[in-house]
């Protein structure tokens, strides 16, 4: 079956000096298909993501989302995307995002009055009449991944998506993912909760300074007897630069 | 067309709960009644009580007071809704689309299938439509209190507002643009001090081809040109209209000169080719903000 993204040897470089934050990346994600993007901060996790939704443009090699370049605005119709940290227009309340962002979709008022009111269920912003301005990081989380869902996506990115959930938003989150899965949405998971990671996805990536170290599929990058943390970690150890990274000061006697 | 829509209408209501433009309109609002109600009962203290004199000697009417009193408001009310108009303009270009670019609301927005371009028309809609809607409000309630004063010069005055908003137009597409590129409050300077050079050029213009003293060519040359590298500011007849009233009441010997001599150096109508270069202007800077919008990488 065709990928429904394919990423290939893409780099990029935010100025002429810098070093590259993705370099030489590449792999493919298929329809139902949970795909983990892990690596260290300032792996390129997040430049990747940013290039496949056309937030970024690659400096060389070649996207294809749903077989179309990201830029094309028709290649995103089928793309839901949760990102890091999300933010919204400050003072709209959340039903007013959701329409917006259904706008946006092209949806018609009947799939609006039908889906609106379940993504906001779902998302546990049903009764929430305030603006997203006075919404805790958390609340933003939810409307994030809401608004990534509302279109009934094929392919759902998401960039850290239960950093600041509360337990029960992480359980929603997995639920969520096994539902998509089961019916056929490709997913992209991009998150330093390994455990996570590796319960839901079937493939993954470990990346470090831009570059992919290690990828396969789930059993075949975590031996047996191991896990997805102690091979994070060994694999990332090899490949930077390691200091002592508690202050000097903290352990002088006396403190 | 359906992603413009949807950005134009979100962006207007957005604008609507913002405080800031609350604040301006109303004090814009509450000015215009409080200079109305105030010159109008100011007149009708003193025109009982006070002589005004005309150049050769002789005592203005009451009939005539009054009309200067009105000439004088409306004057002033011109002048009043051209910065309330200018204030709106630095208000909305300063917010409409520089917030979602940078709060992050832009990364969730372009990740939908919606291109550039209408994200950019969306806004445009949103920030023109609510700078007529403000100062056309305003404009109504204007004109409502010129009904004080016996009325007869709203005519002028409409078009007038239609000036203003067509300049204040210029100015947001100025820091609309610049506010794509640059942080706002940078952007709000830099078309400041843009806005004050297109208002010295024009006035320097208007001022220079005025006159007909000899030994002017060399500037005038410099104006002219300068002249057609700004955005003509554009004006009514009003302005023109308001000075040659008030002197043909105040002044009437025999000696007075000519009152179109008078008027010359006051800004007259703008003609069709500053309307077709305010067009090129608007349409140029939409375009820079296309661009703006379309290069930025969120």
């Amino acid at each position: 079956m065709a990928a429904v993204v394919s990423v290939q040897n893409l780099r990029k470089r935010y100025r002429r000096r810098d070093p590259w934050a993705v370099d030489g990346v590449s792999f493919e994600v298929g329809p139902g298909e949970a795909f983990g993007l892990l690596g260290p901060n300032g792996a390129g996790k997040t430049s990747i993501v940013k290039m496949i939704t056309g937030l970024l443009r690659p400096d060389s090699g070649s996207i294809s989302l749903f077989g179309m370049n990201p830029g094309v605005p028709a290649a995103r119709t089928e793309l839901g995307f949760a990102p890091e940290d999300p933010d919204f227009p400050k003072f709209l309340r959340a039903p007013e995002v959701l329409d917006y962002f259904a706008g946006l979709l092209g949806l018609d008022d009947a799939e609006r009055k039908r889906r609106i009111p379940e993504t906001l269920a779902f998302a546990g912003l049903s009764g929430e009449r305030r603006q997203v301005r006075q919404f805790s990081k958390g609340m933003k989380q939810r409307l994030g991944i809401a608004q990534a869902i509302l279109g009934r996506p094929k392919l759902l990115i998401l960039d850290e998506p239960t950093a600041d959930l509360d337990p029960l938003g992480r359980r929603d989150v997995r639920a969520l993912i096994d539902r998509l899965k089961a019916s056929g949405v490709a997913v992209l998971l991009n998150s330093h909760l390994l455990s996570e990671v590796e319960r839901v996805c079937d493939t993954v990536a470990i990346l470090a300074r831009g570059r992919v170290l290690k990828e396969g599929a789930m059993d075949e990058v975590v031996p047996e007897g191991s896990n997805l943390e102690e091979v994070f970690v060994q694999l990332v150890e090899a490949n930077q630069p390691q200091h002592d990274s508690v202050p000097s000061f903290i352990s002088e006697p006396g403190a | 067309m359906n992603g413009t829509l949807a950005v134009a209408r979100y962006t207007l209501l957005e604008m609507s709960r913002r405080r800031l433009l609350l604040v301006f309109f109303i004090v814009g609002a509450g000015g215009i009644a409080l200079l109305g109600i105030g010159v109008r009962a100011f007149s009708s203290l003193l025109v009982p009580a006070i002589e005004i004199h005309r150049s050769d000697g002789s005592t203005v009417s009451a009939a005539d007071a009054n009309r200067l009193i009105e000439l004088t408001f409306v004057s002033n009310l011109i002048s009043v809704l051209g910065l309330f108009a200018l204030l709106m303009a630095f208000a909305i270009g300063m917010t409409a689309i520089y917030h979602d670019l940078e709060s992050g609301s832009a990364v969730a927005i372009f990740s939908k299938p919606v291109s550039r371009f209408a994200f950019a028309a969306g806004k445009l809609a949103a920030a023109i439509v609510a700078m007529i809607a403000i100062v056309g409000v305003l404009g109504v309630e204007a004109r409502l209190v010129m009904l004080l004063f016996g009325g007869g010069l709203e005519e002028a005055l409409s078009l007038e507002i239609l000036a203003a908003v067509a300049n204040a137009v210029t100015l947001m597409l100025v820091v609309l643009a610049l506010s794509s590129w640059m942080n706002n409050i940078v952007a709000a300077i830099v078309a400041f001090v843009f806005n004050g050079v297109t208002s010295v050029v024009n006035a320097l213009h208007q001022q220079v081809n005025a006159t007909n003293q000899g030994g002017l060519e060399g500037l005038k040359a410099v104006v002219n040109v300068a002249y057609w590298l700004v955005p003509h500011q554009l004006v009514s007849s009003a302005p023109r209209e308001i000075v040659r009233s008030e002197f043909l009441i105040i002044n009437t010997g025999p000696d007075m000169p000519p009152v179109d001599d008078v008027v010359s150096g006051i800004p007259g109508p703008s003609g069709a080719g500053d309307i077709l270069w305010w067009l090129l202007v608007v349409v140029v800077l939409c375009g820079l903000l296309y661009l703006a919008v379309r290069r930025r990488q969120v």
